[in-house]
C-alpha cells in the first residue's frame, strides 16, 4: 500500500496541508523559573476548581537536589505548527479551537482516553496529560476553559508567575525547536537581585 | 473541610502499625500547631516523658493554606518534647517550608503523628494514602542527600531517566518530598536538625535527635490528590490582588538593603548576600512562593541557605582569608548533609574560641580538644568541628548537647552566662536579638520555650532603623508613620506605644501588648494557618499605597476564600491567643513557675553595646522611640534591662493573658471562658490550677 493508499496517512497528511497556525504561545525561561510551582496551582484552580499540580496543564519539574541551571524544566504546549497529538486522535477530540487562538484544544465529550495523543507528543515529558479518574485527557487550552477564572483574558500561569518567567506571545516562535520557546526574560531589573542575565 | 484532606495519620514505629484521626475534630484548632499541639495534648498522657524516650510523640501538621495557592504560605509544622531546650526538655515546635508540606496533602494527609520507637532503622514511604514501613538499615550513616537521592531513585524508579512512579496517573512530573536526618540526629544530637531537600530544615528544637532515638530516618510523600478550596475564583482573585499591589515587582524593584533579610515583610525579594560565591543561581522558592528568597547555585554549595544559615561561616573567612568564597558556602552544607542545626553554630564557636584566647581550651588544656583554631575561617576547621559534633567524637561527644549543655559540664554556664562570653537566651538557645534592645524578642522566648523567631515587628525596629538611619539615609517611613501603622494594625490593641523602645516603656503594658500581639498573630496565622515568617506579618511595604502592608486585610481576605468562612482579625487574635494558652497548660504540666522565667545574668548586668552597622563607626542600636511627644529612631544602647522591672512586666503580661501572676499558669477563668474543660480537668488532676 502506497502512502496515499492509507487511509490513516493520507488523513495526517491532509492535516498537516491545513491546519493553522496558532495565535497564542507560552514562552518560558527556565533560568528565571523559581521553581515555586504557582503556575501549576493556579492553572489546576483556574480549570478543575481544586489546586492539584497533577491537573495543572504547565508542568514545572525541578530536581530539589539539582544544580542551576540544569535543575529546572518548564514543559508548556508549545501548540504545534504540526500537531502529532492531534494527526493521531481517532476521534476528532483534539482540534483546532478557531474561537480560541486556534490552540490544539481536546473537546472533552469526543475523548475517548484512547491516550495516542500522549504517546505522539514528541516532547518529554509529554504535553498532553491524562485523567486517570475520568478517563480523559487534557491539555494546555491558553485558558480557554478555565472556569474559575473571574478574569477571561490572558492565561492564569502567566499572571500568577511572581518572576514574569512565562510570557504570552501572539507570534509563532522562531526556530519551532526548544530554542524558539525559550527566551531570555531576565532584565535589568533582575540584575539588580545579583542574578545571572545572560 | 476545606484546605485539608480530612486524615491525619498516626504511624505507631514500635509495632509497625497506622490508623488515621479526623481532622475535622480539631477544627477549632485552625491547623498547623493549633491542631498538633491539641493533638499532642490528647495522646500523649505523660507529659513528663523526656526527649528519646519512645513515649515521647511527635505530630507533624501542615498549614491549613498549605497547598493553596495562597502566597507564602507552604509550611508545616513538628511539635513535640524537644531535646535542645535547657534545662528543661520542654514542649516546642519548630516548622519547615519547601514542597513537603503541599505533597503532605497531595499524598492525602494533613499531618503525621509518630509514636514509639523503631527497633531497626526505619523509614516511612507514603503513597497517595499508603503507607509502608521500609527498612532503613542501608540509609543508616548516610547523609541527608545521600539519603534523599536513595528515597527518590526507590520512589521513582529510574531516576535519571526522570520516570516518575506509575502512581494513578503516568503524567506526573514532579519529585516525591522527604525529610530525613543525618549522622547527627542517628547520634542523638540535641542540635541535630530535620532536613527537607536542599536548605529547609526543622533546625530549632533538637528534633533530628528525637527522630533519631526513634531509629526513624526519613517520612517521604508523594501523591496526586487534590486540596479543595471554598471559592477557588476568589482565591484566584485575591492572590493575584495582593500579588501585584504589595508583591515585589521583579522586572522594575525597590531593591531596599532591609528587603534582604528575613524579617516579616510581603515585598521582599531574593537576597543579594545569598551564596554570593557563585554568580550563576537563580532564585528559589517554596511551594507557591511569590518571593522567592532562597538561592539554588551551579556547584549546589549554599543551594536554599538564607540568613544566618547561609552566612554563619562568613565572618570567620571573612577574617581569616579577607574574603568570602564557596568555603562559607561548604561549611552550611556540611550543615544539611550531616543534620546539623546551622544555626547555633557561630555562637559556639565564637564561645569556645574566647575559651582558647583565656586559655582554658586547647590540646591538653581543661577543655581538651585538638580542634585547631588556628584554621578558623578554612574548611579544614568547620569540616573537623561539625565532623565531630555528628559523630560525637572528641569534644563533638559534649558539643552535640549543645553548648548550654556543654558550659554547664564544664562547670562554667553560670559564670559565663553572667559575663555575657555565653550570650544566651532563654532555655539554652544562642542570643538572636538581643532582649536588651528588642526587647519583645526576649520577653516572648521568656514565656515560650524556644527562640521566639518571630520577625513582625523586626523590620520597624532593627532592620530599616539601623540599615537606614545609622548610614544617613531616610528610612521608608518615619518613627511617627510606623507608629500609626502599627496602631492601625494591630488590632485589637490598637496601641502606638507598641513601638517605643524607649527606656522605661520597655516594662509597660505597651511592651506586654506587643508580646502578645507577635504571639497569638504567630501562633494563628503563621504557625497555624502556615504563613511564612517571611513574609507575614506585613506592616510596612514600599510597594504598597503609603507604604502600608497587608496586614491585617489580605490574612483575612485568604482566609475566607479558602475556608468560606468570615473571620474577624480580632476573633484570629483570640483563636491565637487559646493556642497559646494550650501550650502554657502543656509547660505548666511539665513543671513551669514562674520563678524559672528569668533572663541570664548578662542581660541584667552587662549593658549591650549595639552593633557595627556601618564599618567604622561607633556601635549603635536605633529603634523607635518616643520622647516629649516625638517619634524618632534614636539610638537606644548601651543598654541593658532592670530585674525588678522585668518581673513588674511578667505580673502585667501574665494578666493581660489570664494567667496567675504567682505562678504563671492560666487561670481556670481564662479557660473556661476559652471553653477548654478537658485542659482543666487535667490540669487540676495534676495539681496545677
Amino acid at each position: 500500500m502506497t502512502k496515499r493508499q492509507n487511509p490513516k496517512r493520507n488523513r495526517a497528511f491532509a492535516i498537516e496541508q491545513i491546519v493553522p497556525e496558532a495565535e497564542g504561545y507560552l514562552i518560558v525561561d527556565p533560568k528565571k523559573c523559581t521553581g515555586c510551582g504557582s503556575c501549576m496551582l493556579a492553572c489546576s484552580l483556574a480549570h478543575e476548581g481544586k489546586v492539584n499540580p497533577a491537573f495543572s496543564r504547565i508542568q514545572i519539574i525541578s530536581d530539589p537536589l539539582g544544580y542551576f541551571p540544569t535543575d529546572i524544566q518548564m514543559a508548556v504546549c508549545k501548540q504545534c505548527l504540526y500537531p502529532q497529538c492531534l494527526i493521531v486522535c481517532p476521534t476528532e477530540a483534539l482540534h483546532i479551537d478557531k474561537e480560541h487562538m486556534n490552540v490544539r484544544g481536546i473537546d472533552r465529550e469526543k475523548c475517548i482516553g484512547c491516550q495516542k495523543c500522549m504517546h505522539a507528543c514528541p516532547f518529554v515529558p509529554s504535553r498532553i496529560f491524562f485523567d486517570v479518574n475520568q478517563k480523559k485527557a487534557f491539555k494546555c487550552d491558553l485558558c480557554k476553559a478555565a472556569p474559575y477564572r473571574k478574569k477571561k483574558s490572558g492565561q492564569a500561569c502567566v499572571e500568577i508567575c511572581p518572576v514574569n518567567a512565562i510570557k504570552f506571545s501572539a507570534k509563532t516562535p522562531f526556530p519551532l525547536g526548544e530554542n524558539g520557546y525559550t527566551k531570555n526574560l531576565r532584565g535589568d531589573g533582575w540584575k539588580q537581585f545579583g542574578l545571572p542575565t545572560d | 473541610m476545606y484546605g485539608f484532606t480530612g486524615k491525619i495519620l498516626r504511624v505507631n514505629l514500635t509495632n509497625q502499625s497506622t490508623s488515621t484521626l479526623n481532622t475535622a475534630d480539631y477544627e477549632e484548632w485552625v491547623g498547623g500547631h493549633g491542631i498538633a499541639t491539641a493533638v499532642f495534648f490528647d495522646l500523649m498522657q505523660d507529659k513528663l516523658v523526656s526527649a528519646f524516650d519512645p513515649g515521647n510523640t511527635l505530630v507533624l501538621m501542615s498549614g491549613l493554606f498549605a497547598g493553596t495557592l495562597v502566597p507564602g504560605a507552604s509550611r508545616v509544622e513538628m511539635v513535640g518534647i524537644q531535646s535542645q531546650s535547657y534545662p528543661i526538655e520542654w514542649f516546642g515546635r519548630s516548622s519547615i517550608g519547601g514542597h513537603f508540606p503541599a505533597m503532605l496533602k497531595f499524598a492525602g494527609f494533613d499531618g503525621i503523628v509518630i509514636e514509639g520507637a523503631a527497633e531497626n532503622p526505619t523509614w516511612i514511604d507514603i503513597i497517595d494514602g499508603n503507607v509502608e514501613f521500609k527498612d532503613a538499615a542501608g540509609m543508616w550513616g548516610l547523609d541527608t542527600e545521600e539519603t534523599q537521592r536513595v528515597i527518590f531513585s526507590q520512589v521513582c524508579g529510574e531516576i535519571n531517566t526522570r520516570k516518575q512512579p506509575n502512581v494513578k496517573a503516568d503524567n506526573m512530573t514532579r519529585w516525591p518530598c522527604a525529610l530525613v536526618i543525618g549522622p547527627a540526629g542517628e547520634n542523638l544530637s540535641r542540635i541535630a536538625s530535620v532536613q527537607h531537600s536542599a536548605g529547609p530544615a526543622f533546625g530549632q528544637g533538637g528534633f533530628g535527635g528525637v527522630w533519631g532515638s526513634k531509629k526513624l530516618k526519613a517520612i517521604s510523600v508523594f501523591g496526586t490528590g487534590s486540596v479543595a478550596v471554598a471559592d477557588p475564583g476568589k482565591l484566584l482573585q485575591e492572590t493575584m490582588r495582593f500579588r501585584k499591589k504589595y508583591g515585589a515587582d521583579f522586572d522594575n524593584p525597590t531593591v531596599s538593603d532591609w528587603q534582604e533579610y528575613i524579617t516579616s515583610h510581603f515585598g521582599g525579594h531574593p537576597g543579594r548576600g545569598g551564596a554570593i560565591f557563585d554568580n550563576q543561581r537563580r532564585a528559589h522558592g517554596c511551594y507557591g512562593c511569590h518571593m522567592n528568597c532562597r538561592p539554588k547555585t551551579s556547584i549546589g554549595i549554599g543551594t536554599g541557605a538564607i540568613c544566618k544559615k547561609g552566612r554563619f561561616y562568613q565572618k570567620f573567612e571573612l577574617a581569616k582569608r579577607g574574603r568570602v568564597t564557596e568555603i562559607s558556602g561548604k561549611a552550611t552544607k556540611l550543615c544539611d548533609r550531616l543534620g546539623i542545626n546551622a544555626y547555633v553554630i557561630d555562637v559556639d564557636i565564637n564561645y569556645l574560641n574566647t575559651l582558647r584566647q583565656k586559655g582554658v581550651l586547647g590540646p591538653g588544656k581543661e577543655i581538651d580538644t585538638d580542634l585547631d583554631f588556628d584554621q578558623l575561617g578554612e574548611a579544614e576547621f568547620i569540616g573537623d568541628y561539625l565532623h565531630k559534633i555528628a559523630h560525637r567524637k572528641g569534644i563533638g561527644a559534649i558539643l552535640a548537647e549543645g553548648v548550654a549543655r556543654a558550659a554547664a559540664k564544664w562547670g562554667r554556664l553560670e559564670e559565663d552566662l553572667a559575663s555575657g562570653t555565653l550570650p544566651l537566651l532563654p532555655w539554652g538557645y544562642p542570643i538572636h536579638y538581643d532582649p536588651r534592645t528588642e526587647v519583645y524578642w526576649g520577653y516572648a522566648s521568656l514565656v515560650s520555650s524556644r527562640d521566639i523567631n518571630c520577625h513582625d515587628f523586626n523590620a520597624i525596629s532593627y532592620w530599616i532603623p539601623n540599615l537606614d538611619v545609622a548610614a544617613g539615609k531616610t528610612p521608608v517611613v518615619s518613627a511617627a508613620q510606623a507608629s500609626e501603622i502599627i496602631a492601625e494594625k494591630c488590632r485589637p490593641y490598637n496601641d502606638p506605644l507598641m513601638i517605643d523602645f524607649g527606656d522605661d516603656n520597655m516594662y509597660s503594658i505597651h511592651m506586654a501588648r506587643t508580646t502578645a500581639w507577635l504571639l497569638h498573630y504567630s501562633l494563628f496565622w503563621k504557625q497555624s494557618c502556615g504563613l511564612c515568617d517571611n513574609a507575614f506579618a506585613d506592616f510596612i511595604n514600599p510597594y504598597a499605597p503609603d507604604n502600608k502592608g497587608l496586614t491585617p486585610d489580605g490574612e483575612i481576605a485568604f482566609f475566607r476564600a479558602v475556608t468560606g468562612k468570615k473571620m474577624s482579625f480580632e476573633n484570629s487574635m483570640e483563636i491565637g491567643r487559646k493556642i497559646f494558652t494550650l501550650n502554657r497548660a502543656i509547660w505548666a504540666l511539665q513543671g513551669r513557675h514562674r520563678d524559672m522565667e528569668k533572663f541570664a545574668d548578662y542581660i541584667y548586668d552587662i549593658p549591650s553595646e549595639g552593633i557595627v552597622m556601618v564599618p567604622g563607626r561607633s556601635p549603635s542600636y536605633f529603634m523607635p522611640v518616643r520622647e516629649n511627644g516625638q517619634w524618632d529612631y534614636k539610638n537606644v544602647v548601651p543598654r541593658n534591662l532592670n530585674r525588678d522591672r522585668v518581673e513588674e512586666w511578667k505580673s502585667i503580661f501574665y494578666e493581660l493573658e489570664g494567667w496567675d501572676v504567682n505562678t504563671g499558669n492560666p487561670l481556670k477563668n481564662t479557660l473556661e471562658a476559652m471553653g477548654l474543660q478537658s485542659v482543666i480537668n487535667v490540669l487540676q488532676k495534676n495539681d496545677k490550677l
